[in-house]
C-alpha cells in the first residue's frame, strides 16, 4: 500500500511537469519558469511584471485555462472509466456503457439546430449535459429491476438508448444545413481549442466534487470486486451502492462531455494501462486513473496542436488514433500469453 | 463454559427447553417460504438454533440448502421471520446484519489478484464507517485469525497465487475475521482433499467450543454425522428431519430425501455412522443363494450379491458377529444362534433347509473352530457348491486338522475361487 502510495506521487510530479510544458509549449514558446511566474503573478501570489509583451495574455488567457480544462476533463474520463470498470467488473467497460455520449451529442446537436450557440457560449454544454444526463437516467429506468440493478440489463439498456439517441440525432442531422453539420462535427470529434475561463468556473465544481466522492467508494469497489454475493456478506449492498457510484460517474462523465465534445478511449485506455502496471486495488486504481486521465489528455492535446502548428487536430481523432494500436498491442498480448485482460 | 455444555444438547432438549427465554436461541426462523419468480423453494421452513450448536443441513442437490443460508445471512428477502439473538434481520441494515452472521458461500472465484490480508480485511468492512480505513486494530484481528487457520505466511501472496486448500482456509479466516456469532458455511469442503476437510470441520468444532454457532450445507453424509451433533433434513424445500444426526441419519429418512436406497450403519472400526448406497440390478428369475460364513469374511459377499440382485440367506452367524450386523442392514435370511456356545440342533437344520433350498451354495474365506465346525457339515448338503480362498486353509483352521479334513473333502467338489473373481462364478 505504501509503494502504490508513492505511485500517485510520482504521478503528481508527472501531472505538474505535464501542465508546465504544456502551457509554455506552442506557436510562441515561452520558458517554463516564466509560465510558472505569470500563473503564480495572475494567482496573486508573485509581485513580478517584467514578462516579454504579449506572454502573459497567450499563457494566462488563452493556454492556461485550456489547459485546466484539459486536466478537469482527463480526470473525470480517467476517473469515470475506472469506476465504470470496477462496477462492472470487466476491465472494457467505459462511461459510455451509460449512454452518457449518444445523450450529450443529441443535446449538442438540438442546441445547434436552435441556433444556440450564437447567443452564448453557456447553451453547448448546458443542452450537452442535459441529454447526457437525461440519457443515463433513462438507461438507469430501463434497466432496473424491483430495485436493483443487474449488470446485464444496464449494459443492454444502455445500448439500446445509444442506438435510439444516435438514431434520432442522425434524423436531425439530415435536415439542418450543412453549415450547422460542420459545426456538430466539429463539437463530436472533441476539442479543447478556445476553452476560456468560463468554461473551467461551470465544470470544475461537479468534476472535482463528483470525483471526490468516488474516491470515498475505492474500498466498497474492491469488495464488489470479489463478487456480490461476498460483498453481501459483509454487509455491503452491491446493488446500492451501484446505483449511488453510477449516478455520480454519469455527473461526471457529462459534465466532461459538455465542455469538450465525445473524447473516446480516455477512460477506458488510461485505467486499464494503470490496471496492468498497478494491480486491481480501487484505492490506488482510482486516484491514479484519475491523474493517468489528465496527464494523458494533455499530452494527446499538446500534440494535436503542435505537430501540425500552425493548424490543429482535434484532441478526440489523436485519442482515437492512439486507441487503435493500443487495443492491436492487446489483442498481441493475449494472443501470446493466453492472459486476461 | 457454556458453549460446551449447549453443544451436547441434542434438539430433542431444545423442544423440552422450548419454553425457556428466547435468548436461548442464537436464530430462530418461523414460517418461512422463499420463492424465485414462481417457484417456491422453500415451504413452511421453522427452525430453532441454540448458542454453541453445530448443525449441518443434508439434503440432495437443489433441496434448497444453500437458499436458505442466504435466508439467514440476508442476501435473499424471504417470506416469514427470520430472528438473530431475537432480532428480525428484515429490519436491520446490512452491516448489522454483516455483525451478526457470516456466511462463506460455495466455491468463490476470486479473479482480481487481490494480497491475501486485503482479502481477510474485507471481514472488517461490517464494522467500519463509510469511506473509513481500516484500523491497526483491524489488521491485528485479520492477522490473529490468519495466523490460527495458518495462512499468515501468505498475507502478501496474491489469493490468485496460492492453491485451492490455502484458499479455503484464506476465506475461513475473512470469514472469522467477521467476527459473527453466528458461522454460515456452504459446503464448505467441495474441491478439498480429505485432509484439508477435516482441518476446516475441526476449526468449526472448535469455533462451537468457543460459544459459535455453526450451520453448514454438506454433502457428504458421513462427515456431516462425525462432525455434526444435529442435522436437518431438507427436500424439495422442506424440512423432513431434524433433530439428533442419529435420528436423523436412518435408512427410511435418506430413502425418503434422496429416493436411492440408502443403507444407514455403523462402522465397526470407527465407531460412526455410515451410509451406503447399493447398485441395484433387477433380475427376471431370482436365483437362490447360500451363504456360510462368519467373522466378517461374508459381508464383502453378502453386499456384492445384494447388489446383483439375488434371493440370499446366510448361517449359522453369531450374535454379535460383524457378519450378522451385515445381514441385518441388508435384511436378508439368516440363521442366528447365540455366541460362543456351538451351533444347536434348531440353527443347523435351519441352516442345512437353506442350503438345500438354494441354487448355490458359497462357503466363504472363513477361519474354522469347534464352535462353527457344522456350519462345514451342513455346506455338505449343497447341491452346488463356490469356495471362496484368499488365504490358505491351513492358517484359518484352529481345530487341530479336524475341519481341514473335511474342508479338503467339500473342495473336491466345488469350484474354487477368490472374493475378486467371485461374480465369474456367480455368472
Amino acid at each position: 500500500m505504501k509503494e502504490k502510495g508513492k505511485v500517485v506521487l510520482v504521478m503528481l510530479v508527472l501531472l505538474f511537469l505535464a501542465t508546465v510544458v504544456s502551457t509554455g509549449f506552442g506557436a510562441v514558446s515561452v520558458p517554463f519558469l516564466d509560465t510558472v511566474k505569470i500563473i503564480l503573478k495572475n494567482w496573486g501570489l508573485l509581485n513580478i511584471s517584467d514578462f516579454k509583451e504579449g506572454w502573459e495574455s497567450i499563457i494566462f488567457y488563452v493556454r492556461f485555462p485550456r489547459v485546466v480544462t484539459t486536466i478537469l476533463v482527463g480526470a473525470a474520463l480517467g476517473t469515470s472509466g475506472a469506476v465504470m470498470q470496477g462496477v462492472f467488473r470487466n476491465p472494457m467497460a467505459d462511461p459510455g456503457v451509460l449512454g452518457v455520449s449518444s445523450g450529450a451529442s443529441l443535446g449538442a446537436v438540438l442546441a445547434i439546430c436552435l441556433g444556440l450557440p450564437a447567443k452564448g457560449v453557456i447553451f453547448m454544454p448546458l443542452f450537452a449535459a442535459a441529454g447526457a444526463l437525461t440519457a443515463s437516467f433513462l438507461v438507469f429506468i430501463l434497466a432496473a429491476r424491483k430495485g436493483k440493478i443487474p449488470v446485464m440489463n444496464m449494459i443492454l439498456s444502455g445500448m439500446a438508448i445509444s442506438m435510439f439517441f444516435g438514431s434520432v440525432t442522425t434524423g436531425i442531422l439530415s435536415f439542418i444545413s450543412s453549415d450547422q453539420v460542420r459545426q456538430f462535427l466539429f463539437w463530436t470529434m472533441g476539442s479543447l481549442n478556445g476553452r476560456v475561463w468560463q468554461d473551467v468556473k461551470i465544470s470544475f465544481i461537479p468534476i472535482l466534487l463528483c470525483i471526490f466522492i468516488l474516491f470515498l467508494f475505492s474500498r466498497d469497489l474492491n469488495i464488489m470486486l470479489l463478487g456480490e454475493e461476498e460483498a453481501q456478506s459483509v454487509g455491503l449492498s452491491p446493488s446500492k451502492t451501484r446505483r449511488r457510484i453510477l449516478v455520480f460517474s454519469s455527473i461526471l462523465t457529462a459534465t466532461a462531455v459538455s465542455i469538450s465534445g465525445t473524447i473516446s478511449f480516455v477512460g477506458l485506455m488510461v485505467p486499464h494501462i494503470i490496471r496492468l502496471l498497478i494491480g486491481p486495488d480501487n484505492r490506488v486504481l482510482i486516484p491514479a486513473s484519475t491523474l493517468g486521465g489528465a496527464i494523458f489528455l494533455l499530452l494527446c492535446d499538446l500534440l494535436g496542436r503542435t505537430i501540425v502548428s500552425p493548424a490543429e487536430i482535434n484532441v478526440g481523432i489523436i485519442t482515437s488514433f492512439l486507441g487503435a494500436p493500443y487495443f492491436l498491442f492487446l489483442l498481441n498480448k493475449t494472443r501470446k500469453e493466453g492472459a486476461v485482460l | 463454559m457454556k458453549g460446551n455444555e449447549m453443544k451436547e444438547n441434542t434438539a430433542k432438549e431444545n423442544i423440552t427447553r422450548e419454553g425457556n427465554a428466547a435468548q436461548d436461541y442464537v436464530l430462530e426462523i418461523t414460517g418461512l417460504d422463499y420463492y424465485i419468480d414462481d417457484v417456491q423453494i422453500l415451504k413452511n421452513i421453522n427452525l430453532k438454533i441454540m448458542h454453541g450448536e453445530f448443525v449441518g443441513i443434508i439434503g440432495p442437490n437443489g433441496a434448497g440448502k444453500t437458499t436458505l443460508l442466504k435466508c439467514i445471512n440476508g442476501i435473499n428477502t424471504p417470506g416469514g421471520l427470520v430472528k438473530i439473538k431475537n432480532r428480525d434481520i428484515g429490519k436491520l441494515n446490512e452491516k448489522q446484519v454483516a455483525r451478526e452472521v457470516a456466511l462463506m458461500s460455495q466455491n468463490t472465484a476470486i479473479t482480481f489478484p487481490f494480497p491475501s490480508i486485503d482479502v481477510v480485511l474485507t471481514g472488517r468492512y461490517p464494522y467500519l464507517g463509510f469511506a473509513r480505513g481500516e484500523s491497526m486494530e483491524d489488521y491485528n484481528v485479520a492477522r490473529k485469525y490468519m495466523r490460527y487457520t495458518d495462512t499468515l505466511q501468505f498475507e502478501n501472496r496474491e489469493i490468485t497465487k496460492v492453491s485451492g486448500g490455502e484458499r479455503q482456509r484464506i476465506l475461513f479466516a475473512k470469514l472469522l475475521t467477521q467476527e459473527t456469532d453466528l458461522v454460515l458455511l456452504d459446503e464448505p469442503a467441495s474441491n478439498l482433499d480429505i485432509a484439508h476437510v477435516e482441518q476446516i470441520f475441526t476449526y468449526c468444532r472448535e469455533l462451537c467450543c468457543a460459544g459459535k454457532t455453526v450451520i453448514a450445507a454438506m454433502h457428504d453424509l458421513k462427515t456431516a454425522s462425525k462432525y455434526c451433533p444435529r442435522l436437518i433434513l431438507l427436500k424439495d424445500g422442506e424440512i423432513i428431519a431434524d433433530g439428533a444426526t442419529g435420528e436423523v441419519l436412518t435408512s427410511e429418512n435418506l430413502s425418503k430425501a434422496y429416493g436411492v436406497n440408502a443403507l444407514v450403519y455403523r462402522n465397526r472400526i470407527t465407531g460412526l455412522l455410515d451410509v451406503y448406497i447399493p447398485g441395484f440390478e433387477m433380475r427376471k428369475e431370482k436365483k437362490r443363494i447360500h451363504i456360510i460364513g462368519g467373522g466378517g469374511s461374508a459381508s464383502g459377499v453378502i453386499r456384492q450379491l445384494f447388489e446383483m440382485g439375488f434371493d440370499i440367506s446366510i448361517g449359522v452367524l453369531t450374535h454379535g458377529d460383524s457378519d450378522s450386523a451385515c445381514a441385518e442392514v441388508f435384511g436378508i435370511k439368516r440363521v442366528i444362534d447365540k455366541p460362543f456356545s456351538g451351533i444347536s440342533d434348531e440353527a443347523f437344520e435351519e441352516n442345512v433347509k437353506y442350503i438345500k433350498e438354494s441354487e448355490l451354495t458359497i462357503l466363504c474365506n472363513m477361519p474354522f473352530g469347534i464352535l462353527n465346525l457344522r456350519n462345514l457339515d451342513a455346506a455338505a448338503h449343497a447341491s452346488n457348491l463356490a469356495i471362496i480362498e484368499d488365504d490358505s486353509p491351513e492358517t484359518r483352521d484352529f481345530t487341530g486338522g479336524e475341519a481341514l479334513e473335511i474342508y479338503n473333502e467339500l473342495k473336491r467338489k466345488a469350484v474354487v475361487t477368490t472374493f475378486a473373481r467371485l461374480h465369474e462364478v456367480i455368472q
